[in-house]
């Protein structure tokens, strides 16, 4: 891996709370890496398995989404899917040779700016920690 | 008398009773076997056992081809698990069925390795044990780029010939992913890595009853069902849920509520 490494990670940010929470972390000046591309989605339940595959097959070293917390979702339940899809998904791309830590799921309500700070951060030297992903090994 | 005498028997007494409008069954064609809608007072004879082939589909069609029709079904045990998902997302109505249920022999389960070989009810034979999926072991002792390199190596014969989802119980939604430019384009072989298949496998999650029959249809021998295996070990880990088991427990996956 070389040094110069740097990860590039896709975040899929729930409207109602996460992507409230990044803006909050904007307008308060918080730092954090600007590895990640963020796409905003109504809902953390929207981001299918096909849609986190496609934009790992696209060249994303890592994938985040982040939702509002359980209890919290605008929809009632778009969240209960994705506490339940995402876990399963991570399984998958474990038993396909990909390292499961490239996809992270996280809750992030519009009042945590600090707490989006901290898990951009966190995941951006996760990702930086395993390397470019590489998709085309032994094939 | 045999295994497929007594089958025969089982579905002749079915036949008779009134109750439904045909059986289905599967029929010796060409050294192979088809899938048969046998009549009241049809001649039993080339009713037959094996090769196996998965019916629910095709009872499915019938029923819904034929809406007052009640039907007779011979079912393995993954037949029954199969039906009991489709049931849960009313692609079958099971108050017109009359199942006819089918033990496979231990010789079968070599062939088509599964948990559980027998339906709830069994009309004919005997219950034997079930076996691990022992490739699915094996897995879990490879490194991640080992994996890598192995379901690349088998994700590379794929032709897109969709056996695997046409062959599926499971698989009914009029509007399929595989097929949508976004997710797996269109003309492209064999299809980029990672989508087609663990697409595929994701969306088997809670339904897959373990049937084998996509990877036994799989022109390309891909051993789908290793994925499947760990998928479906994994659901039940996770949520608790074991796809066929009973009518009353919710697909993890559709439903709200975490646990």
């Amino acid at each position: 891996m070389s040094e110069d490494f740097e990860p590039r990670i896709i975040g899929f940010l729930c409207n109602w709370c996460s992507y409230a929470g990044a803006d909050a972390a904007g307008t308060s000046r918080l730092p954090y890496p600007p590895n990640i591309r963020i796409v905003r989605v109504m809902c953390s339940g929207r981001v299918s398995p096909e849609l986190v595959l496609r934009t790992f097959r696209e060249g994303a070293d890592g994938v985040l989404v982040l939702g509002c917390h359980i209890g919290d979702c605008h929809y009632t339940d778009g969240n209960h899917r994705t506490a339940k899809r995402i876990p399963i998904l991570r399984k998958l791309l474990s038993y396909v040779g990909i390292e499961p830590e490239r996809l992270r799921l996280e809750w992030v309500s519009s009042s945590e700016a600090q707490r989006f700070a901290q898990v951009v951060s966190e995941f951006t030297e996760t990702v930086r920690r395993l390397g470019p992903l590489e998709l085309k090994g032994g094939a | 008398m045999d295994r497929l005498d007594l089958l025969r028997e089982a579905a002749r007494k079915v036949l008779d009773s009134g109750q439904v409008e045909g059986v289905l069954a599967l029929r010796a064609d060409h050294g192979g076997t088809v899938p048969h809608l046998f009549h009241p007072g049809d001649d039993l004879s080339d009713l037959a056992l094996w090769p196996k082939f998965p019916l629910p589909r095709t009872v499915d069609m019938l029923l819904s081809s034929h809406p007052e029709a009640r039907l007779g079904i011979v079912v393995r045990g993954c037949d029954e698990r199969g039906l009991i998902e489709m049931a849960k997302r009313h692609q079958v109505d099971l108050a017109r069925l009359t199942l006819i249920g089918l033990a496979c022999t231990a010789e079968e389960v070599a062939y088509c390795p599964c948990t559980r070989p027998y339906p709830n009810e069994i009309a004919v034979g005997e219950a034997v044990e079930g076996v691990e999926h022992v490739l699915a072991a094996e897995q879990a002792r490879l490194s991640l780029a080992e994996r890598m390199a192995f379901w690349r190596r088998q994700f590379a014969k794929c032709f897109k010939c969709y056996g695997c989802r046409n062959v599926c119980p499971q698989c009914f939604c009029e509007q399929c992913t595989l097929e949508d430019d976004l997710w797996v384009e269109r003309g492209v072989l064999a299809p980029p890595f990672p989508s087609f298949h663990l697409i595929r496998a994701l969306h088997t999650v809670g339904k897959c009853i373990g049937c084998h029959e996509c990877e036994l249809s799989c022109p390309a021998d891909i051993p789908l069902t290793i994925l499947y295996t760990l998928l479906r070990q994994d659901a039940q880990e996770m949520f608790g849920y074991e796809p066929g088991a009973s009518l009353e427990d919710k697909p993890p996956l559709v439903v709200a509520g975490v646990t």
